[in-house]
């Protein structure tokens, strides 16, 4: 992939693009600057009643790193063997690895006040629910240190015949998913209800294709698709299906069914963040074909899932290794010291205060656009930054008092609506064990992917919260009639990097693997972005690998 | 103008006393409604009702001048106080500490304004007769008018119009009374004008009341109900409403049947007695759901137990039947027992939150007509609920109807079956529910059918208990699924199996 002309021609294409990008950049934000001023004279209007206000990552903190504004040198300094950057999954994974392998001597360092990154959950008077990550599915088999993981903290409680028992009350309760289609809410979000034969033929051939692929190995004897999926098959014939994307593989097959693309779009927006043009064909089919988890009490590849979603696995991933967590530190610069040890500067983004740690090795497990600022100073051979592409996401917590009656059926814990923007709402309240609970909190997935996500990203940024109440709001209605008056709360959370999404050749091209090489046995990388498929599993699996590495060295 | 006069005033008092007269039926038919025993009820508010108008007739001599003015006014009281009577006792029942005082408090005030009405028309047209023409003409049309009343009451109004609205109907032909005489006799009454609005404001009021009766006082499920809502509640949970035929007393919750008062005691001695018998050393008793207490005054006649515990969401529907008088005595007071300990709580969180074992424990839940309810009915709340019951200890579950839905009924046997109890299913016929299923779990087989019962029951004995044991071909056992959190089978069973019927 590397070349002068290679390059050259990269250079210029990112030329045109950064024109177009300008480009689109300020029609949109002025558009939405006018739409706001326009806004501005009916506010709220129908709104009235919906408390609530704009919320994501700690902006200060990214922006400190971005701009590099001046900061004071370090008022004190102190030494640590390892210190792990970042308490999303994959630090707090590769966290618990160290301690359970005896390992004591690190830190943990998370920007927020809570670790968890994506998977972080918040709670109100109604119930817990995600901000973010809400489920895994029952583990693959041979997915040993997942399930060890699981069943440590009692989602598996013990083994039947040499299958996994999962916990009932993590397994979501039934019913499970709906869709809202042709007028009509039917169970299960494969369309079906009014869907012509035609159309349903090819949804079936479809699935008989990707339930063939579950099974598929490759000649090195590998699941062609797998989780983490760096055990998948190295088999070219899979992995040429990185080079294109899943909307030309899909048309090269001959699947033209609207309905089945649409359901193959919604499950690229909701694992991936991105439609079927921007990803590639290995990480499409992979949505299908790497979880294969079979369990002696549910169906294959249920979902698990908790009011607070993943939230409740961050908890248990956190719970061996609480002492070892400092909240509020942004890691904002690596240096090596002139004895070769690692000097990060920590600040605090409440108090402004600076302060070094000496590290003799360092476990990144910042994004990489993050990454990139932290290691100014360090080489990262072939490593493209900018090749990385991630999704932004708007996600709203809502809480309602009711939701009228709708026809068809019932209030799932999944629930989408055929041909709309976003991917639909979870409903927290769904595993609760109570029998009758009035109000609920609904937490609704909002992909922005209708324009490259840099343009989408400026444009999440420049919205008021009454504009952003204006797009979800009208698709809630559609949904649900009359549910405004029965919204008390939103909070809208944006997510201006959602998730690294798995664009054409990223998998497989080689800047991965580039990028999860350690530098020197001392700096260490985990995240699932270094995977390119945002998910439980990629993460906690990056995480080990990345203390294993740290161990070995 | 004074050949016209007299004759319409003969008219006014037809309709004051046909109004005199329904206000009086009202009352009672409401007192009844909501109080029960209707020959106590009716004597007891005629008598005050009378009462009260003899009361009135005594005070008219106090009133002096300006009797037209008078007698518009208390026109225009009658009418409010009559109108709105209906709306106002049926709004007031909840508060049912204090509802018969306000009951013998508003009959006591119509008859006091009623008695008046008609020796103030005597007096207004004292002058335009003579005086045995006078006496003869009103009594003449005030029998009429209670004739009338008396039959299109019954026959027309209630029928047709209901309770509320008829209060209200007369209500405003009491005020269209004051508002004629108003406006005839112009000249003779100080401040017409101000009479005259108040009545039209009046009727216009009750002419909102009238139309609206169904929103204001939210009955507007006595639609759909056969029988009549005597009491009517949303708690936070669910809509409680109670309803009243002859002496038979209905439950609904959210709509759906509970009991019914002359056939409940088949459902609740079967829920009870075929357990319950067989553990004479039972002391301590759980009941799940059951906020009628109607289960646990079945299990009230045991003496040796010692605590029963009753567990059920609603503070509403326990309360209710801790306090009406009709549903106390329906119960036998069964929830104001000192033994009795009645918790508000939801099922599953408390019982995963127990520790202490019981050597009985009933449960009563509503059927699993929605995912929620069906959570009560997993394999999961089960196994928690296997921890509570003792070692030789029995549970009973409400299983819907084998033979409507034996698809459902043979779940909820197969999904305690795989959670390690051994169970014991059997049946009875309740008239209100038809077919109804019941199933004994417990730790091993240990269940030896009794010969003995309680004194005093109804239905169950030794030989109807052979009866209920033994499943015919229509009923017998079929193959299922277990009913777990996340397959909910249940709930679709039962959907289609009642919903087959229904």
């Amino acid at each position: 992939m590397s070349g002068a002309q290679y390059s050259k021609k990269q250079d210029l294409l990112k030329n045109i693009n950064r024109r177009g990008f300008l480009l689109r950049a300020s029609l949109l934000s002025s558009g939405i600057f006018l739409q706001g001023c326009l806004r501005k004279l009916h506010p709220k209007s129908a709104y009235k009643d919906i408390k609530g206000e704009i919320k994501g990552p700690n902006a200060k903190a990214g922006h400190l790193l971005r701009d590099k504004s001046p900061i004071a040198p370090p008022s004190h300094s102190h030494s640590v063997e390892t210190l792990i950057i970042g308490g999303g999954i994959a630090g707090l994974s590769a966290a618990r690895w160290l301690k359970k392998n005896g390992y004591k001597q690190f830190e943990l360092l998370e920007v927020e006040q809570e670790v968890g990154g994506n998977s972080r959950s918040g709670k109100n008077a109604t119930s817990s629910f995600p901000l973010g990550a809400h489920y895994i599915t029952t583990a693959n088999l041979h997915d040993k240190e997942l399930i060890e993981f699981l069943h440590e903290h009692k989602v598996i409680s013990h083994f039947e015949n040499n299958l996994p028992f999962y916990n009932p009350y993590f397994l979501v309760f039934d019913p499970e998913e709906r869709l809202l289609i042709n007028g009509q809410w039917q169970e299960g979000l494969v369309p079906d209800f009014g869907v012509p034969e035609n159309d349903k033929k090819q949804i079936r051939s479809f699935l008989a294709l990707v339930e063939e692929l579950k099974k598929a190995k490759g000649t090195d004897g590998k699941y062609a698709f797998d989780v983490p999926l760096d055990n998948s098959s190295a088999d070219s014939e899979f992995r040429q299906l990185d080079k294109i994307s899943f909307q030309s593989y899909l048309k090269d097959k001959g699947y033209t069914s609207p309905y089945l693309l649409w359901y193959l779009e919604y499950c690229c927006k909701d694992d991936f963040g991105q439609k079927l043009q921007a990803v590639s064909a290995w990480a499409g089919l992979h949505y299908f074909a790497g979880r294969k988890g079979i369990a002696a009490n549910a169906e294959e590849n249920s979902v698990l899932t908790w009011p607070e979603g993943n939230g409740w696995l961050v908890e248990r991933l956190a719970s061996s290794v609480k002492e070892h967590i400092r909240g509020s530190s942004l890691a904002y610069e690596i240096s090596e010291t002139a004895n070769g040890k690692m000097q990060v500067l920590v600040l605090d983004p409440e108090t402004d205060k600076v302060s070094a740690v000496i590290a003799d090795k360092v476990i990144l497990t910042t994004p990489q656009y993050v990454t990139k600022r932290l290691l100014r100073q360090f080489e990262r051979p072939n490593f493209h930054y900018d090749s990385l592409s991630y999704a932004p996401w708007v996600t709203a917590t809502i809480t309602v008092n009711g939701m009228g009656s709708t026809k068809g059926a019932g209030l799932s814990w999944d629930n989408v609506a055929y041909n709309t923007p976003s991917v639909g709402y979870v409903n927290a309240n769904q595993q609760h064990l109570q029998t009758n609970e009035n109000k609920k909190v609904l937490t609704y997935y909002l992909p922005l992917c209708d324009y490259q996500p840099q343009v989408s990203r400026l444009a999440a940024y420049s919205r008021s919260y009454e504009q952003w109440l204006d797009m979800i709001i009208p698709e809630l209605e559609y949904m649900h009639p009359n549910i405004t008056e029965m919204i008390e709360q939103m909070e809208v959370w944006l997510w201006g990097h959602g998730m690294i999404s798995p664009t054409v050749d990223y998998i497989w091209g080689g800047n991965r693997e580039a990028g999860s090489a350690p530098i020197g046995n001392k700096i260490f990388f985990a995240h699932s972005d270094l995977s390119g498929i945002s998910i439980f599993e990629e993460a906690f699996h990056q995480g080990i690998k990345a203390a294993k590495q740290l161990l070995e060295s | 103008m004074d050949k016209r006069l007299p004759a319409l005033l003969l008219i006014s008092v037809f309709v004051v006393a046909t109004c005199g007269l329904i206000y009086e039926l009202i009352a009672g038919t409401l007192a009844s409604y909501l109080l029960g025993d209707s020959v106590t009820q009716f004597s007891t508010i005629i008598g005050v009702y009378l009462f009260s108008m003899g009361i009135g007739s005594w005070l008219s001599k106090y009133f002096d001048k300006n009797i037209l003015s008078w007698f518009i006014q208390i026109e225009i009281l009658v009418g409010i106080i009559g109108g709105t009577s209906s709306t106002l006792l049926f709004l007031l029942f909840e508060h049912i500490a204090s509802f018969r005082i306000l009951l013998y408090g508003l009959v006591s005030l119509t008859g006091i304004l009623v008695g008046l009405e008609i020796p103030l028309l005597m007096r207004i047209l004292q002058d335009r007769f003579e005086f045995k023409d006078l006496v003869s003409k009103v009594f003449t049309f005030d029998y009429i008018g209670a004739l009338l009343a008396s039959l299109i009451f019954p026959l027309v109004l209630i029928p047709y119009l209901g309770l509320v609205k008829t209060s209200y109907l007369f209500g405003i032909l009491n005020v269209a009374v004051a508002l004629f005489v108003c406006v005839n006799f112009k000249r003779e009454i100080p401040a017409a004008g101000y009479l005259r609005s108040a009545s039209i404001i009046s009727i216009f009021g009750l002419l909102v009341g009238f139309v609206y009766s169904e929103t204001i006082t939210s009955f507007s499920e006595s639609m759909s109900y056969n029988d009549t809502i005597i009491y009517s509640k949303s708690t936070s949970y669910q809509r409680i409403i109670l309803t009243k035929r002859g002496k038979v007393l209905r439950l609904f919750l959210n709509g759906n049947l509970q009991f019914s008062s002359d056939d409940e005691y088949r459902y609740h001695e079967a829920l009870v007695h075929p357990g319950l018998t067989a553990l004479p050393e039972a002391k301590n008793v759980l009941v799940m759901g059951g906020g009628d207490g109607l289960a646990v005054r079945e299990i009230l006649k045991y003496p040796q137990i010692q605590s029963i515990t009753l567990v059920d969401l609603d503070a509403g529907m326990t309360s209710l039947f801790q306090k009406n008088n009709m549903l106390v005595e329906l119960n036998k007071g069964s929830l104001l027992s000192p033994k009795v300990k009645v918790v508000n709580a939801d099922a599953f969180t408390w019982v995963r939150n127990q520790q202490k074992k019981f050597d009985f424990i009933v449960i009563d839940f509503p059927d699993p007509s929605n995912y929620s309810v069906g959570k009560l009915y997993t394999n999961s709340f089960y196994s928690e609920i296997k921890g509570l019951l003792a070692e030789n200890g029995i549970m009973v579950v409400q299983s819907t109807s084998p033979y409507v839905a034996p698809r459902s009924f043979w779940t909820v046997n197969k999904t305690l079956e795989s959670v390690g109890f051994h169970t014991v299913p059997y049946h009875n016929y309740v008239p209100s529910f038809g077919e109804w299923g019941y199933i004994m779990a417990m730790q091993r087989q240990h269940y030896k059918k009794p010969v003995q019962f309680p004194a005093g029951l109804k239905f169950v004995s030794k030989e109807s208990l052979d009866q209920m044991f033994y499943f015919p071909g229509d009923m017998t056992k079929v193959e299922t699924e277990v009913n777990k959190l996340n397959n909910q089978v249940l709930v679709k069973y039962f959907e289609d199996e009642w919903g087959a019927v229904l």
